[in-house]
């Protein structure tokens, strides 16, 4: 394969959220042949450039952005091409890191609040965000607030997602923004989502943003970044 | 209300529903559950389970005795004793009450429909209002209380006493060491029940749950053991798949729960709903996949001969509509028909579980009572021809006509319900056991369920038909809120 052709293949790979040999694709008929996870690794053996193997990342995950804003692609289409430009970054990041380039984006530390064990928003959250290019941090589910500031001091991410699916768990988020502040941690931006979650209560507990979704936290973060 | 045989549903075959049971017993037996609580391992291992690493292994025969010991009757007492009743698994009685601890009240105000955070008088206001709608059974509590968590269930307690004389389910307990001060309150045990989410899906059993259930069965209180996955997120996008989970959520509720007490009083309380994979993955609760999921859970329930706690007519729409109406119709007349006993979250309940609205319990009291009437009068008639007609005369009810139009896609709504479009064969459940296990097994792993739900999405297993847009005509409801209400506080107009 020439190099272009390689680039071709791995581009087209994460626009079917082909992740693996083992992944049936975004039409169910993948199975079998090589995925992201193969291709990236014959890109980097092939000699080429980690930089422009990121590019075609990009060059990926803005036809998949496009799709999924005409209604070509749906949710999961998106999610799983987001999950091979994440899982593919395992792989490039450390390359990139030689060339002391890195993908640079920002560091994104996320957790389910104590209490409260549900995981898709914030699943579907670092999905998005690995995707995009960011180094995402996931403490789990039902993480006490000290352990999220004591992360806050070891990890220093820019930005802090708080996630809560019940009403009688979206109270520990105030918690956790007062201890987080208490420690002085002051820098970084604290996101809250979920379900029962709104701006009005963002505002109420200090926390500095509200999403309602993966996008939306992605939209608010550029913004944020480019303010 | 009361069904005949014919009016029962049963879609699966007896083999088919064995299947989906042997199928959820080689997930407990081979995955088992996640338990962080030691007590309740220990529990469940005096009981003859076992324990490979943080996961609890359910052999077959704890199941078959769990479901053996159960309570097959279960009694629900009101401080009006004529509103007592008992739920018999053996009987086709049905009984409608309302639900589920929302967020927010939708009011009728001069510019539309307005949503406020609901306070503590509004958990009043709207159990003074069910007292007095003939249709509501029992009540759950139907709104969050505006105080400090340590003392909600306190306050909660005090509101139920002072405005509620039937049958009363206090949803979460939150405060186990409150539960004698609450009982004090009311004044009588009997009259109260509970709602326990023991397993949060997939697989993983709720510490917090799991010791207020130990706490409510020690004390001999009616539990409904509850699982929501949601397919495509939480569960798998296939609705066999997410049945065979959600079953063994609630079997493995059923095999703790006896294990605590033989012949606890509980019943199985299945929401197999699904993700709105088209948008943002926020749950489906009265789509017409949903309906059918959520009838499935209660027909798998009646194959056990247990009691069954169903879930209706919590809408999709965030104020109340036309569209909403039709939502609850469908879903309550297929709930019921599948055998569901005691059924939840029946009115007054907007945008998924985050609304109530006085007005839409009103509308659901009237809509329900025109339900009742046609399943009564039209014993021989099929469920799908009676949920078309009761659609119909309730949407004309409230002022949108029955056109053409309207009645197809109510028939179109009905063809997705009645239609299963996956075999209940071994080898396809023991496909879903494996995705199920990955899942359960791994962090992240609802992107499991997320990525398998492409194919699922584009061979049409989520409806997507037309949404019903006509204007509410509201007169009939604020007429009986006015006569209900006089003192005209719950209004707010």
């Amino acid at each position: 394969m020439s190099k272009k052709e390689t680039l071709e293949a791995l581009e087209h790979s994460i626009i079917m959220g082909h992740l693996d040999a083992d992944d049936e694709g975004y039409d169910g008929t993948m199975e079998g042949s090589p995925g992201v996870m193969e291709l990236v690794e014959q890109a980097l053996d092939e000699g080429i450039d980690p930089q422009e193997v990121l590019s075609s990342f990009n060059s990926a995950m803005e036809s998949v952005g496009a799709k999924f804003e005409s209604g070509e692609y749906l949710l999961p289409d998106m999610l799983a091409s987001a999950e091979c430009v994440g899982d593919a970054m395992e792989i490039l990041e450390p390359k990139l890191q030689e060339g002391a380039a890195g993908s640079g984006k920002g560091k994104f530390l996320i957790a389910t609040v104590k209490g409260d064990l549900h995981d898709i928003g914030k699943n579907i959250v670092i999905t998005m965000l690995k995707g995009a290019g960011y180094q995402v941090k996931d403490l789990g589910i039902d993480v006490p607030a000290e352990d999220i500031v004591e992360a806050v001091k070891e990890y220093k991410p820019d930005f802090v997602g708080l996630s809560a699916l019940l009403t009688t768990t979206m109270i520990e988020m105030e918690n956790v923004v007062n201890k987080i502040k208490e420690a002085g941690l002051t820098d970084v931006k604290i996101f809250i989502g979920g379900a029962p979650t709104s701006e009005e209560f963002a505002k109420k507990i200090g926390a500095d943003v509200h999403c309602r979704d993966a996008m939306d936290t992605i939209e608010k973060i550029e913004r944020i970044k480019t303010a | 209300m009361k069904l005949t045989d014919t009016q029962r549903l049963q879609w699966l075959s007896n083999d088919e529903l064995s299947r989906v049971h042997e199928g959820s017993c080689r997930l407990l037996a081979q995955v088992g559950v996640k338990v962080t609580h030691d007590r309740i391992a220990e529990i469940l291992k005096d009981y003859g389970a076992e324990q490979k690493g943080d996961r609890i292994l359910v052999p077959r025969e704890l199941i078959d005795r769990a479901l053996a010991d159960t309570a097959k009757s279960i009694q629900f007492d009101a401080p009006d004793a004529s509103h007592g009743f008992t739920v018999d698994a053996s009987k086709n009685e049905v009984r409608f009450g309302t639900g589920g601890q929302a967020l927010y009240v939708v009011h009728k105000t001069e510019s539309g429909w307005e949503k406020k955070s609901a306070e503590n008088e509004d958990l009043s206001r709207i159990l003074a209002l069910c007292d007095k709608l003939e249709h509501v059974d029992f009540v759950t509590r139907p709104v969050e209380c505006d105080v400090p968590e340590d003392q909600m269930d306190v306050e909660k307690a005090k509101r139920f006493r002072d405005n509620s004389s039937k049958p009363m389910n206090l949803a979460n307990l939150v405060k186990t060491e409150k539960l004698d001060e609450i009982v004090e309150i009311i004044g009588d045990k009997a009259y109260l029940s509970f709602i326990v989410c023991l397993v949060a899906s997939p697989l993983t059993m709720d510490t917090s749950a799991g010791e207020k259930m130990l706490t409510l069965l020690e004390h001999d209180f009616p539990v409904a053991i509850s699982s929501c996955p949601q397919g495509g997120s939480t569960a798998p996008f296939s609705e066999v798949g997410e049945l065979v989970q959600l079953n063994a959520e609630l079997l493995f509720g059923y095999v703790l729960a006896n294990a605590v007490r033989p012949g606890a009083k509980v019943l199985y309380r299945g929401i197999p709903i699904t993700s709105d994979l088209y948008s943002d993955g926020s749950p489906r609760w009265c789509q017409p996949e949903s309906i059918r999921r959520v009838a499935l859970a209660a027909q798998v329930c009646r194959y056990y001969g247990i009691p069954c706690c169903g879930t209706a007519g919590v809408s999709d729409e965030e104020v109340p509509s036309i569209q909403g109406i039709s939502e609850k119709v469908l879903s309550w007349s297929y709930e019921a028909a599948s055998g569901a006993h005691y059924i939840n979250s029946a009115l007054g309940m907007l945008h998924q579980v985050m609304s109530v609205a006085p007005y839409q319990y009103v509308i659901d009291n009237i809509a329900l009572g025109i339900l009742k009437e046609e399943f009564a009068s039209h014993s021989d008639r099929e469920i799908g021809e009676t949920a078309v007609q009761t659609a119909k005369k309730v949407l004309s009810h409230f002022g949108a006509e029955a056109d053409e139009t309207v009645e197809a896609e109510l028939r179109s709504r009905i063809e997705h319900i009645e239609t299963g479009k996956e075999p209940y064969t071994d080898e396809y459940i023991d496909k879903q056991i494996s995705d199920i296990e990955k899942a359960a097994t791994r962090q992240g792993g609802s992107n499991v369920f997320m990525k398998g739900a492409r194919k699922g999405l584009r061979e049409g297993y989520l409806y997507s038909g037309s949404r019903l847009d006509a204007s509410l005509d509201l007169a009939p409801a604020k007429k009986q809120l006015e006569s209900l209400t006089p003192e005209g506080g719950i209004l707010y107009e």
